[in-house]
């Protein structure tokens, strides 16, 4: 995520996770989600391509 | 006969045994220290003192008339007000479950009981639990009480629990850890607490931050009363899909003393590089008194650790958002606006981000195995800062800059993330009189070891017997 996030793709990502946000709100956390998106991007820096996604512990 | 809001929770469990004390002295005395502090410590946010006195006159009964006790049999007890309390309503430090009364107890509350404990009732805590601060816009901000001048956090999410049992309120206090929220008021607070591994606790009946990462735990003064909690609430839970069917240990029985030839692994890239100069001194310092006991400590690295943050983000914001995803639908001005802004950022993660989270999940995981296959604990400090003041929102680490959230959840979360048990025990105090709190980090399910370790460190020194004092 190198773009910064806009107004319009929040608005659009958030109705098409039906949540009916207004404008304020969504431009009130947009700096947030755009720092969580460039942090979640660094997961594709892990060699991640054959881990089995952990879904449970070890429940013995 | 010794204050008795100041005996540990075994002390207490022997003298009502012994006919020395009688619970109905023992929950009284807590109920009159409540009623003189909390009014400037807010750790409560329901008091069942009326109900607790009843218990207390019961479990007084018992004694008298030799009935069987339990290993607990009239000890006070703080419930984290996420554990659903049967009749007594479990806010989850929200507006939005304000009214809310759970028909049964959680199921470590139930075994506490069983166990003789007493509920004095229900604490103060992070909204949703989804902050290591401590704050509190509902309820109010529970205060560090090791300043009496300047307002500091007491740390979260289980900030009435660590705040209760530093002031001597309760002996015991239950909290709950997704990213630190037992270890980190524990480290701030200086108490010993333990976030056992993923599944040897039921889950059962205490609200979720984020399911796969959530863990309960106790905060006590001293580790061996943390072990002896521990040990009562333990074990396989069928209302809890992923508790563990392993038997549970004695925990007291564990607590020998001996560290002579254990392999500690001290962490020093990423946990001491980060820690502030009084914590890096106070940790290497505890690894030297382990060392001079007989333990054998070198130093040891995770090399994946610094991406913890962004997987543990993508489960845990993910997860959180689940679960609120109808209140912030319809119920978003509820919200303390710090909280729902951060859980709004969950509807912007995708599947993809989830699963990704979860594959770096099962890679720190197998790092750290890896560094206790060489080890038996791993020690680090439990945050690189002391007691942030609590309009405090920057500060400086060892190792760069940082927001206080980040800073005191850095060095906790990596354990939430690989769901390694791990235990926090005060190691000293800064030259303002701040508690600092180091982690011992174990084997999945070898809660044991890590309970003898701290409770060696403590047979050691008298960090733990220090108190704060209060006006």
């Amino acid at each position: 995520m190198k773009q910064p996030v806009d107004l319009d793709a929040l608005r659009g990502s958030a109705r098409v996770a039906g949540f009916d946000w207004t404008d304020a709100q969504l431009e009130a956390i947009r700096p947030m989600v755009g720092a969580a998106l460039r942090l979640l991007a660094s997961l594709e820096d892990l060699p991640l391509g054959d881990v089995e996604p952990t879904t449970q512990y070890r429940m013995l | 006969m010794a204050d008795l809001t100041f005996a540990s929770a075994g002390e207490l469990a022997r003298l009502i045994a012994g006919k020395q004390v009688s619970p109905v002295e023992v929950v009284k005395a807590h109920l009159e220290r409540i009623t003189s502090l909390d009014g400037s410590l807010r750790c409560f946010i329901t008091l069942t003192a009326e109900a607790a006195m009843a218990a207390a006159r019961e479990a007084e009964s018992a004694v008298t008339a030799g009935r069987p006790l339990g290993p607990l049999h009239g000890v006070p007890l703080g419930l984290k007000d996420l554990y659903d309390t049967a009749g007594v309503r479990t806010t989850g430090g929200s507006k939005i479950l304000a009214d809310r009364v759970p028909a049964a107890d959680a199921t470590v509350v139930r075994r506490l009981r069983e166990a003789g404990m007493i509920v004095l009732g229900k604490l103060n805590m992070v909204e949703f639990a989804y902050g290591p601060e401590g704050r509190n816009a509902h309820y109010g901000h529970a205060r560090n009480p090791w300043d009496a001048v300047t307002h500091r956090m007491a740390g979260g999410s289980s900030s009435g629990s660590g705040v209760a049992v530093a002031a001597g309120l309760a002996p015991v206090a239950l909290g709950s850890d997704t990213g630190g929220s037992i270890r980190i008021p524990c480290s701030l607070c200086g108490l010993a607490g333990i976030k056992p591994t993923y599944g040897r606790v039921s889950r059962a009946g205490v609200l979720p931050l984020s399911w796969s990462m959530d863990h309960v735990g106790p905060m006590t003064r001293t580790v061996a009363d943390s072990a002896l909690v521990l040990g009562a609430m333990a074990g396989y839970d069928p209302a809890d899909p992923t508790s563990s069917v392993l038997p549970v240990p004695d925990y007291a029985a564990a607590l020998t003393g001996d560290v002579r030839g254990l392999r500690v692994g001290l962490l020093r890239a990423f946990f001491l590089e980060s820690a502030t100069p009084e914590v890096r001194t106070a940790v290497e310092a505890a690894a030297r008194a382990l060392e001079k006991a007989g333990a054998v400590v070198d130093e040891v690295a995770l090399p994946g650790v610094g991406h913890v943050a962004a997987g543990a983000l993508a489960v845990v914001a993910t997860e959180a958002m689940t679960y609120h995803a109808e209140w912030l639908r319809t119920r978003a001005a509820d919200y303390d606006p710090d909280v729902s802004s951060r859980l709004m950022v969950g509807a912007f993660v995708t599947g993809v981000h989830y699963v990704r989270g979860q594959q770096a999940r099962a890679l720190i995981r197998r790092e750290v195995d890896e560094a206790l296959a060489r080890h038996d604990v791993l020690l680090a400090p439990a945050t690189p800062v002391t007691a942030p003041r609590i309009d405090e929102r920057d500060t400086t680490l060892g190792d760069g800059p940082s927001d206080i959230r980040s800073a005191l959840i850095r060095l906790t979360r990596p354990f939430n993330f690989s769901g390694h048990p791990t235990c926090s025990v005060p190691c000293g105090f800064s030259g303002g009189g701040l508690p600092i709190g180091m982690q011992i980090v174990g084997r999945p399910f070898d809660e044991a070891t890590v309970l003898r370790v701290g409770d060696a460190y403590q047979r050691l020194t008298d960090w733990h017997a220090r108190r704060p004092v209060l006006a």
